[in-house]
């Protein structure tokens, strides 16, 4: 019986059009990833990395929470490490999913993104070695940021996602005040604006996507 | 434009296929879908999914390819060139059934 209704034509072509519509917007939906689960752990780790690290390293080498020296980055690249595996797993369900060049670009986009922080993180290692702390924590902070930023940018133009983009667009411009601004003010700048940010823009891509 | 209306695609007109086909229309052209998460999506079963799957694949609407994802057998599915093709002339005619039909109805 089941079959049979199957065959039959939808009732008119006004009906054809709507269960056409609504089919298409259905899988689109459902194949998007949920923007909160792409955006909310960076968010959080920002937030709280960013944070405790402006609690340690205040403006003027101000000590607001005493804590050792090595944590408050340590943190944070924890934080981001487990947003990064979180956005990897989110990203990797969906490949499963769909095969092609959807998939092929969203790997390499994820690639990039830790072949870009791996290359930075060596690099500042070294440098950051013969630099006064606060000089050195300001190197981190700033160019993580600053690269996070270009690469919301990249994927915003790549997928043509307006709230991504806003959001490189966004986080870059946080950077740049807080760096000339200064050490200190410069995190807690990133932590409330960027980590603030990231939160918002999962919050309306997810309510765009609701609707 | 006095000329008869459309007819309509025998394969795509029937409410099952054409849920299949406007689905698989969402998707990027060379990208293919899970054959699980493409019954989930439309909420059939595997069985039924199958019967109208088959009839589009020997239209040649659409493709059905077999493959290994690791260990893990995988079917993998996507509206092809000519699908596309099929999918936007229905479509179109529908749009021309709809405005003649209101054409028709101020003449008389």
């Amino acid at each position: 019986m089941e079959a049979n209704q199957d065959e039959l034509p939808p009732g008119d072509p006004a009906e054809s059009l709507r269960m056409i519509a609504h089919e298409r917007a259905t899988t689109g939906r459902r194949l998007t990833p949920d923007p909160r689960l792409l955006l909310w752990p960076w968010g959080l780790a920002w937030l709280i990395g960013f944070g405790v690290y402006f609690l340690r390293f205040g403006p003027d080498e101000h000590v607001y929470v005493d804590m050792p020296q090595f944590l408050p980055l340590t943190l944070l690249l924890c934080l981001i490490a487990i947003a990064g595996i979180i956005t990897g797993v989110v990203g990797a369900r969906a490949g499963r999913q769909i095969t092609g060049p959807t998939s092929r670009q969203g790997a390499m986009y994820g690639f990039t993104w830790s072949v870009a922080f791996s290359g930075m993180g060596v690099l500042l290692g070294r440098v950051s070695e013969v630099l006064p702390v606060p000089s050195a924590n300001l190197l981190w902070a700033g160019s993580m940021v600053a690269l996070t930023g270009a690469l919301h940018m990249a994927g915003g133009a790549m997928w043509n996602d307006r709230v991504v983009y806003v959001l490189g667009v966004s986080i870059s411009v946080v950077n740049v005040v807080g760096i000339i601004i200064g050490p200190g003010w410069h995190a807690l700048i990133v932590a409330v604006f960027g980590g603030g940010g990231m939160l918002v823009a999962g919050l309306v891509s997810w309510l765009r996507m609701a609707r | 434009m006095t000329g008869a209306l459309p007819e309509l695609d025998p394969v795509i007109h029937a409410q099952a296929r054409l849920r299949v086909v406007a689905a698989l229309s969402a998707l990027r052209t060379e990208d293919r879908i899970a054959f699980p998460r493409l019954q989930d999506i439309l909420r059939m079963t595997a069985g039924n999914l199958s019967v109208h799957l088959r009839k589009l694949e020997d239209a040649g609407y659409v493709e059905v390819v077999k493959t290994h994802h690791g260990r893990t057998p995988a079917t993998l599915v996507r509206l092809t060139g000519r699908g596309r093709v099929a999918f936007d002339d229905y479509t179109a005619a529908l749009h021309a059934l709809l405005n003649g039909g209101a054409e028709q109805k101020e003449q008389s």
